[in-house]
């Protein structure tokens, strides 16, 4: 927690020092902001105000404005899910390195949609010729903090733990209502309706097989999708199919047998994500492992990059 | 209002409020039109005294048609506009009144909504452009045939907005028109027009709500004058009714769901976009002389009498023993007031009340139990009482948890009947040559043998039945996934599961196809399981359930909401400032302690500027209706206002199927940022935008016999320069100030024709003056009744009491005659009748079709003709939500 919370903990100090910064840098919060997202923002803007020298305090300019801008540019992107053009993208990005979000929402675009539904009318024949591909993974944007080199709190795992022991029992009991594990059961209908029944939910996150870095090079197949599944940032399983609710139904499956085993752990690993090392929440089983993992297709961790997270 | 359903749900439960409209066409006569004498009685058996026009309503479908070709350019575009209101008048034929509104700049609480649809309406656009150029391409190369790609632009819909050149075009060519038909068609004789076009701010039904509000409440204002109100949008009868004038009536076109629709390609009927093939065009009519009309009727107009809609309303809300005397005007206000929360422009609906589920009604269940508690009414002349709103609120707020589990309940019923329709008709769909038995295809040199038909009859029943039922499995498994063995090796997270893995994911798209349902939107709310409170604050606000102070926030925005709704259909826009700032509603269980979550608005506050308010609308990509220092800052990453400006924004779908149903998550504006971003750019404008960007005022219009007119000449020899006071006697008791205008029209001054399709007016008879509404105190109260002197129209439902026996039996009303002359043949007639028809098949009712116009007809032969199965899709949507196609929702 402690580590979680050090990116707040120095904008409360800081402004502490100096309190009337402190209430000018509050009379910015939008009507509408939540906690959570203005203590974002405020740091936001707090940590790049020196990037604007004319930004005098307690007087409105139009570089105060820039700065106010361009932190809207960021939260909208952020909790919003909006997009803006490269350039944008580009500076806020630069602008957001370091900022912790815990738990971003996860957000369609209505580009996302639109070729969604294109791609459902037109499948069979070329299917991709014609369709500006979803992108890879509503977390993945230009300018969301995504992040390469942080990791998860490690109090994560004990945090986690016992919604998933809650998890087994529920998913152990439906399982025996269903006539035991097997191929012929609908996996993600079971999993969903079983995360459901303990008062959470099951996101998904697609992204074309082609779009995926670090895939074994003798790898033939081009097309598909594949699928990864999280609870409450944890990661369950991953699955490839030839459409999207193909690759569901294997991660879903994926995921069902690690509740094959004695008992579940939620544990931090070391795996892949686009092209470099992190540190992830996982659940897995008892079973020593043979494998390594696949590699991870959305990273909902997002760390404070200066002190280093746990890399 | 944002309710395509409000209509539909009021038309079906009080269907006697319509009345179709009768329209006389013009004659042709040796190929000259002889046009309409609309100065004769109306034929729908009814005398209006003034026409409002909502004109926003009247230029979208004119500017971009959906059921016919578009109009080539803008010249085209006006006149479709003229005849449309030629239409109109001819229909209603004022005579007192033509009041014509376009929309203005809208109060800021009206600024959500118009930036979702034109982010949304940019983006569309863009993409049917992209794929016409794609399905061209690929119908070419198939060596398809299609016209010639027209040379023009692209006409973005978002033009429609104050402030931009055609707005300010389509004002000076409304200018033209009114002076052309006051000057030359009889029918406009003696009619006031009132033209206020897009400078002058206000949305274009709240400025006619606004004339006929303060008409009401000066002295010679005559009580009995009948309203004609014309637009689709379902408030404005709420406008309507919120005006207790007794004679108002509202037109809008009949709404026809799923119309068929050219395709955008080749322009011809029966197919869509991505399924044309290019081919060659068929002949309309034996000589292809229908080749320019649409296989559709035109569409017709009804009306919608309000004074109907209040008896119904009357024997709806009325309650005994209250404890305090019924009055019917406040009852309706209050059921005005309580449409609002299932849906209106300016606010999220509740999540709880949808109309479809028949929300109106539980909410007037709800009213009438709970106004014996609360001692009063909701509502006092659009001034809310919160503590007793709040009480019909707990009491939604009780029922949400069924309401939310019902709705779970009929959507999944809902689905397997839809599921269920789909798999007959795919059944019905096996092509029919397929058969069995001893028919049945066999492989050559198969050794099965089929067995010879035993019991030829029974054999025929089975063939029969097995178009009736759902196929088994198929008995020819797909081919297999190309999932080659190398990848399943390599890739051992996805089947780790060893060799078996290949089988899986077989087994696993079989079912995917078998289901043949496309993945449903996940859905992360789940109202109707327990928890649904904190999962939908979680999932919408991004706030814990904990966090009760920003619930409370979001409670009292939209309590000021309600409040200010109500105050803007009653007394006008209280705050132009005010806006709901949250994408969501909360839910009605929600509003606890509400009492003193309101006193008033802001005063003062001004409207935006119209090029102001373009910024605040438009996406970046229609950045070409502003100066081009303007444009700059949507798209700069200097800009200190580009987080207004995304190009791409999430959509929630929110239980809907489709992305334009869904909620747009667009950031909201920031005044005062965005003023402060303007001021730096005010110096670029030129002078032409620097007249475009100011407000306007609302122009009056007579002919040269009208008693006025000669009231205005005085004062343009006078060159009076302040306002004057508009004698009340000589227009019908109409009371305003005039101003003179800099460009006036003036008798005997020709009037220059704004398109090069229509000739100047030489002798023009028409003189026009600046007018203005009449002015009182600013905390003047427009009282919420019907006024002293007002008739009450004639009962057209059945009385309660009626008994057959005494009176005859009831006979319906059906227009707005009670007495109507029942139309009949006499003898020679139907000797005539007899003659022509054939009397071998005879009956009363002899399958002669009814007699309708040429053009209907012919679209039954198209349907039945059937080459096209698409027609035949549209008509066999049966019930449920397939039929129930959304209206367009005008800007």
């Amino acid at each position: 927690m402690a580590e979680e919370r050090r990116g707040e903990d120095i904008v409360s100090e800081y402004l502490g020092q100096n309190p009337h910064l402190a209430q000018w840098v509050e009379s910015f919060r939008g009507y509408c902001e939540t906690n959570k997202q203005w203590s974002a923002r405020r740091e936001f803007i707090l940590r790049n105000m020196e990037a604007f020298p004319t930004i005098d305090p307690g007087v409105h300019s139009s570089s105060l404005d820039r700065l106010l801008s361009l932190s809207m540019v960021w939260a909208n992107n952020v909790f919003l899910g909006c997009r803006y053009p490269q350039a944008v993208m580009v500076k806020i990005k630069d602008m957001g390195e370091g900022i912790v979000v815990e738990d971003v929402p996860v957000r369609t675009t209505r580009d996302e949609i639109v070729a969604k539904g294109k791609r459902n009318a037109s499948s069979g024949n070329d299917g991709d010729s014609c369709v500006k591909k979803a992108k890879a993974g509503p977390n993945e944007g230009d300018g969301r903090p995504a992040c390469q080199k942080q990791g998860p709190s490690p109090q994560a795992p004990a945090k986690h733990q016992p919604f998933f022991n809650r998890l087994y029992k529920a998913v152990a009991w439906k399982l025996v209502s269903a006539g035991g594990f097997g191929p012929n059961l609908d996996h993600h209908e079971i999993l969903q309706s079983c995360v459901e029944s303990c008062k959470q939910s099951l996101n998904c996150v697609f992204v074309p097989l082609k779009d995926i870095p670090d895939l074994p090079a003798s790898r033939v197949q081009k097309e598909g999708q594949v699928c990864e599944l999280r609870c409450s940032t944890v990661y369950m399983g991953t699955g490839y199919g030839r459409d999207e609710s193909a690759a569901r139904a294997m991660a879903s499956k994926e995921a069902l047998k690690t509740f094959q085993g004695h008992k579940v752990t939620v544990k931090i690993c070391r795996r892949r994500y686009r092209g470099t090392d992190v540190e992830d929440v996982m659940l897995l089983d008892d079973q020593p492992r043979s494998q390594g993992f696949p590699p991870a297709l959305s990273y909902p961790f997002l760390a404070d990059s200066g002190e280093g997270g746990a890399s | 209002m944002g309710v395509p359903a409000f209509f539909r749900w009021l038309s079906r439960k009080y269907a006697s409020i319509i009345v179709h409209c009768l329209e006389e066409k013009s004659k042709e006569c040796n190929g000259v039109r002889i046009p309409v004498d609309t100065s004769k009685p109306n034929p729908n058996e009814v005398e209006f005294d003034n026409l409002y026009l909502d004109m926003n309503g009247i230029i979208h479908p004119c500017t971009h048609p959906e059921d016919k070709a578009a109009p080539k350019n803008e010249d085209e575009m006006m006149v479709a506009i003229f005849e449309y209101i030629d239409r109109l008048f001819n229909i209603v034929r004022p005579r007192r009144v033509l009041y014509m509104a376009i929309d203005g700049v809208a109060p800021r609480a009206k600024m959500n909504q118009q930036r979702s649809r034109r982010f949304r309406a940019s983006k569309e656009g863009a993409e049917l452009t992209e794929e016409k150029a794609k399905m061209r391409e690929e119908v070419i190369q198939r060596g398809g045939y299609l016209p010639p790609d027209e040379i023009k632009e692209r006409f973005d819909s978002n033009c429609i907005t104050p402030g931009t050149e055609f707005m300010d075009n389509l004002a000076q060519c409304l200018r033209y028109y009114v002076s052309e038909r006051l000057s030359n068609d009889p029918g406009w004789t003696n009619i006031t027009v009132i033209l206020s076009d897009a400078s002058v701010p206000g949305e274009g039904e709240h400025k006619i709500m606004d004339y006929i509000r303060r008409q009401r409440a000066q002295p010679h204002h005559d009580p009995n004058t009948h309203h004609c109100l014309c637009g689709a949008d379902a408030d404005l009868i709420m406008l309507g009714l919120a005006t207790h004038e007794p004679n108002f009536t509202i037109i809008r076109e009949e709404f026809k769901p799923n119309k068929p629709r050219p395709c955008a390609l080749c322009g011809q009927m029966g197919h869509e976009i991505k399924d044309c093939q290019g081919a060659p065009r068929e002949k309309q009519g034996e000589h292809d002389q229908f080749a320019d009309t649409m296989p559709v009727s035109e569409q017709e107009f009804i009306f919608i009498r309000l004074c109907v809609l209040r008896e119904y309303l009357e024997k709806e809300l009325t309650m005994a023993s209250l404890p305090f005397p019924f009055d019917f005007e406040r009852s309706v206000d209050d059921w005005v007031f309580m449409c609002f929360f299932v849906g209106n422009d300016f606010l999220p609906h509740l999540p709880s009340l949808e109309i479809r589920e028949g929300a109106i009604d539980r909410l007037v269940g709800i009213y009438k139990d709970v106004v014996h508690k609360t001692g009063g009414y909701l509502t006092h002349d659009g001034f809310v009482n919160l503590e007793r709103v709040e009480l019909i609120m707990q009491a939604v707020g009780v029922a949400e948890d069924n309401i939310f589990k019902k709705r779970k309940d009929d959507d999944e019923g809902f689905k397997r009947r839809m599921k269920e329709k789909k798999k007959r008709m795919k059944a019905e769909r096996a092509p029919a040559y397929l058969t069995t038995g001893q028919f049945a295809p066999q492989a050559l040199g198969g050794r099965n043998r089929p067995d010879a038909v035993h019991n030829a009859r029974h054999q025929a029943f089975d063939m029969r039945m097995q178009h009736n039922q759902v196929p088994g499995p198929d008995p020819n498994p797909p081919p297999p996934p190309p999932l080659s063995q190398s990848l399943t090796r390599h890739v051992l997270w996805v089947c780790s599961g060893g060799p078996s893995g290949a089988q899986d994911a077989r087994g696993v798209k079989r079912k995917a196809e078998d289901s043949d349902s496309e993945p449903e939107p996940e859905d992360n709310v789940r109202l109707w399981e327990d928890g649904w409170k904190q999962r939908y604050y979680k999932t919408k606000f991004d706030v814990d359930a904990s966090d009760e102070d920003f619930k409370k926030k979001v409670v009292r925005s939209y309590v000021e909401g309600l409040c200010w709704v109500l105050r803007y259909y009653y007394q006008g826009c209280a705050s132009w400032k005010w806006y709901f700032p949250f994408h969501y509603a909360p839910f009605a269980s929600d509003f606890k302690d509400i009492k003193g979550m309101f006193s008033d608005f802001e005063k003062e506050t001004k409207p935006f500027k119209p090029l102001e308010q373009l910024m605040g609308v438009f996406p970046a990509a229609s950045g070409n209706f502003l100066p081009e220092t303007w444009r700059e800052l949507m798209s700069s990453p200097e800009s200190s206002i580009i987080d207004f400006y995304p190009d791409d924004f999430a959509i929630d779908l929110n239980g809907k199927k489709y992305a334009w149903q869904g909620v747009a998550l667009l950031p909201f504006v920031d005044e005062r940022r965005l003023r402060a971003a303007l001021a730096d750019v005010y110096p670029d404008l030129s002078q032409e935008e620097v007249r475009r960007n100011s407000l306007g005022s609302d122009m009056l219009f007579v002919r040269k016999s009208h008693p006025l007119c000669d009231f205005i000449k005085e004062l343009y020899l006078a060159e009076s320069q302040e306002a004057t006071e508009m004698p009340a006697e000589l227009c019908h008791g109409i009371q305003g100030t005039l101003t003179l205008d800099g460009d006036p029209i003036l008798p005997d001054k020709p009037v220059q024709s704004p398109i090069p399709l229509l000739r100047d007016i030489m002798t023009n008879s028409a003189i026009g003056a600046k007018f203005l509404d009449p002015q009182f105190a600013e905390d003047f109260v427009f009282k919420a009744t019907v006024l002293p002197k007002a008739k009450m129209p004639a009962k057209v439902l059945k009385p309660g009491d009626w008994e057959a026996g005494n009176r005859g039996p009831w006979r319906p009303q059906l227009g707005f005659n009670s007495n109507r002359q029942q139309a009949h043949l006499n003898q020679s007639g139907f000797r005539a009748l007899g003659h022509s028809m054939g009397r071998s098949q005879g009956g009363q009712y002899s399958n002669a079709p009814p007699p309708r116009n040429y053009q209907d007809s012919y679209r039954q032969q198209a349907y039945r003709g059937g080459s096209q199965p698409n027609y035949l899709c549209c008509w066999g949507g049966g019930g449920g939500e397939e039929e129930e196609e959304e209206e367009e929702e005008r800007l």
